[in-house]
């Protein structure tokens, strides 16, 4: 529980429905220098998150798992942006932290059950889509592992944010029925992440060190202060003076230098991912499936063409813009989460599938 | 679900019939300010003059000893940040303390630090006993201040204070001791033993929280860290909180009455628990045994389980307990106390804090050794987390 509004509400739905529910708020890092007004993880939202669960009538926990989730999120949120990739911190937190860690306290106490806020549905045992397109989550949970699929619960993942909010104000939870939604991530209180990779990496870091901006001929066109400061796709921050809008198309870590380029360079028609993770039998080669490369981007049709051990290849019906390597590519068939994988890169070309 | 079972009196104790009865009628009829001429003033004054007499009595001392505080984190922070202050100037700039202290006397200790002083740490051994030849090191003439304090919180260790402030006296340092949880487990005489500053808690003895004392001996150098009125002799303006001193003596003189009898009481309670837990978990670790400890607390660590999740499973069966020092947060830290006496991370992670009291009785302790080891076996059999 955040404190916000989706797991208050998700635990009121379940305490509403008779389960015996147990509040729990994990603490991931440290609230030395946390910003007072942040919506979640700061000192504020745990009380909130206990007031909550007081007026609920059900215990509420504490949680520390600082080392855990220093290593298994935020080591590798620098990690990744050293290699010049643009990772996605809430999925490493679902599969590591929440669907692992936390499972694993729930062990502890015989709770069957885990259960959050995200808008995101168990229909069957099978993880689907949020039915509110605007607020749906999938997209961040296909690392968990599949066995703890048949003991989720996402009490809020079929009504819109409105809607939970509605319930907020309907059960009494005034506390927190129209607290403000966190968009950051939770341990970059600013929004600027090159702080966090300066603290853990030094300052001259080579990701936060000045290299070239070329195109794709090797040509340079101006320099940059640091690749950390780019993801693939991103037009902020670029030299300007081109007949056509030009784009970040990728990162050289190895001699830091951002490559940019005009919009139909970022086009790709293949996707290579990684860490691959299935919340079904795996789909055998050739199954057609909708890919879904960034979070609110619309799906793309395509077709598993290769599968080596934990790496897959897909093939995209329709080119697909700013295919970046660290954000996770998930497969649905239709509302239903197949699995996914981190995006390793783009293909330009169409790859075929292997005979 | 059976009969709740708190163990946790080192934390904080339920205010005590007596003690509220005692105090009710300052928070009504007799509602004056001791600093007024008339006739409710006098009563507030008289009432106020009087607990501080009364506390005095308890610790051997006089009642121009005693300032009331508003808690045990106050008393240290004035014996210690005060004391130096005054007596900076006399080149005495270093404060001595030792690694397992409170974090009221740790944090003090900072500040002094922070305000240009010199920081030292007593050494400590296994059981967290300080080591003398430590205090022969740094306990020299360039020491304003001396804290140890008497029964550690966490371990319940108890220190050679006498010893350690004769020793302070005769260097001309002014020594305090922490006495928060010594406080009616130990027979503690100022005209005894030669300590010049002592903090009590009134939380921890069943008055209510927000109010704490601090002997005082005549004589000792200290600023106050308030300014303001005069209330107190200076040493701790604002208006007197009337109804909690009272509180708090009556709390003190009961607990001064019943501490040979609540000693034997939880030691025999204490001693039947951690040889049933030791007997059921036989490779338990109990943290200080082998020193003297005062008689209501026992730590204990217990390989293959974590504090965190342990602390949860008792509570949802009704079982109150702590561990380390819970943060602002209400997440569980591993202790520094078991750090400074060089218990390992891993061993520290795994320890529990039961703390014995008032509500103690062998029926909670039956309970304990009913639950506990079930919920280890059970903890064991997990993936360790």
């Amino acid at each position: 529980m955040s404190g916000g509004v989706d797991s208050s509400v998700a635990a009121a739905l379940l305490v509403r429905q008779g389960y015996d529910v147990v509040g729990a708020t994990m603490k991931l890092f440290c609230h030395g220098d946390e910003v007072p007004d942040r919506p979640c993880c700061s000192l504020d939202s745990v009380n909130d998150a206990r007031r909550i669960c007081e007026q609920l009538g059900i215990p509420h926990y504490v949680l520390n798992l600082e080392s855990a989730f220093g290593h298994d999120v935020v080591r590798d949120f620098v990690d990744e942006y050293a290699r010049g990739r643009t990772p996605i911190p809430c999925v490493r937190c679902n599969t590591f932290t929440k669907f692992r860690d936390l499972v694993r306290k729930a062990d502890a106490i015989d709770a069957q059950w885990i259960a959050t806020g995200h808008y995101a549905r168990m229909v069957d045992g099978a993880l689907h889509r949020g039915l509110d397109p605007a607020k749906d989550q999938s997209y961040f949970l296909w690392g968990i592992d599949r066995r703890v699929l048949s003991r989720m619960l996402l009490p809020v993942g079929a009504q819109t944010k409105a809607q939970t909010r509605a319930v907020a104000h309907e059960l009494g939870l005034e506390l927190i029925a129209e607290k403000r939604e966190s968009q950051d991530i939770c341990f970059v209180p600013d929004g600027d992440h090159t702080r966090i990779i300066a603290r853990q990496l030094g300052e001259d870091a080579p990701a936060l060190s000045r290299g070239p901006i070329v195109r794709r001929d090797g040509t340079v066109v101006g320099e940059h202060d640091g690749f950390a400061r780019y993801t693939v796709g991103q037009r902020r921050g670029l030299p300007g003076g081109f007949a056509e809008a030009m784009f970040v198309v990728e990162i050289e870590p190895e001699s830091r230098t951002v490559v940019i380029g005009p919009r139909e360079e970022l086009l790709g028609r293949g996707v290579v991912a990684r860490e691959v993770n299935w919340l079904v039998d795996a789909p055998a080669l050739g199954t057609e499936l909708s890919v879904q490369i960034r979070h609110r981007s619309r799906p793309a049709a395509g077709v598993l063409v290769r599968r080596d051990g934990d790496e897959v290849e897909l093939a995209l019906d329709e080119p697909v813009s700013a295919i970046s390597p660290g954000q996770s590519m998930v497969l649905y068939d239709g509302d239903r989460v197949l699995g996914g994988g981190v995006i390793e890169r783009g293909r330009r070309a169409l790859p075929v599938r292997a005979a | 679900m059976p009969e709740p079972v708190y163990l946790d009196h080192a934390a904080t104790t339920p205010v005590r019939e007596e003690v509220l009865a005692a105090m009710l009628p300052f928070f009504g009829p007799r509602f004056g300010n001791p600093s007024s001429v008339h006739r409710w003033g006098r009563e507030a004054r008289t009432a106020l003059d009087e607990a501080r007499e009364r506390v005095g009595r308890c610790l051997g001392a006089s009642a121009d000893e005693v300032v009331f505080t508003s808690c045990g984190t106050e008393a240290d922070n004035m014996a210690l940040i005060g004391v130096w202050r005054a007596r900076r100037g006399e080149g005495r700039r270093a404060a001595v303390s030792t690694p397992i202290e409170h974090k009221a006397v740790l944090g003090a200790l900072h500040e002094i630090g922070k305000e240009g002083g010199e920081e030292r740490l007593l050494s400590v051994d296994t059981t967290g006993k300080v080591i003398p030849a430590s205090v022969e090191a740094l306990v020299r003439e360039d020491v304003a201040v001396c804290s140890v304090m008497w029964v550690n919180n966490e371990i319940g260790t108890m220190q050679d204070v006498p010893a350690l402030a004769a020793r302070a006296k005769e260097l001309g340092v002014v020594f305090h001791s922490d006495a928060v949880q010594a406080f009616g487990k130990v027979d503690i005489d100022a005209r005894s033993t030669p300590f010049d500053m002592l903090s009590i808690s009134g939380h921890k003895i069943g008055a209510p929280k927000g109010i704490g004392a601090l002997f005082i001996r005549r004589g000792t150098p200290m600023e106050a860290l308030m300014f303001g009125g005069s209330q107190d002799r200076g040493r701790r303006p604002g208006t007197e909180n009337v109804a909690m001193a009272v509180g708090l003596a009556c709390a003190a003189e009961l607990t001064v009455a019943e501490r040979e009898e609540e000693v034997r009481r939880l030691g025999a309670l204490r001693d039947r628990l951690e040889a049933s837990l030791l007997a059921r978990i036989p490779d338990a670790v109990i943290h200080g045994r082998g020193a003297s400890r005062a008689p209501h607390v026992t730590n204990i660590s217990i390989p293959g389980t974590e504090s965190e999740s342990m602390l949860i499973a008792l509570d949802l069966r009704g079982i109150a307990c702590s561990a380390g020092s819970a943060c602002q947060s209400g997440s569980i830290n591993p202790s520094h106390v078991l750090e400074a006496i060089g218990v390992s991370v891993d061993v520290a992670k795994s320890a529990l804090r039961l703390s014995l009291g008032a509500l103690s009785t062998d029926a909670s302790v039956d309970r304990v050794i009913e639950v506990l080891p079930m919920l280890v076996e059970k903890a064991r059999r997990l993936a360790p987390v």
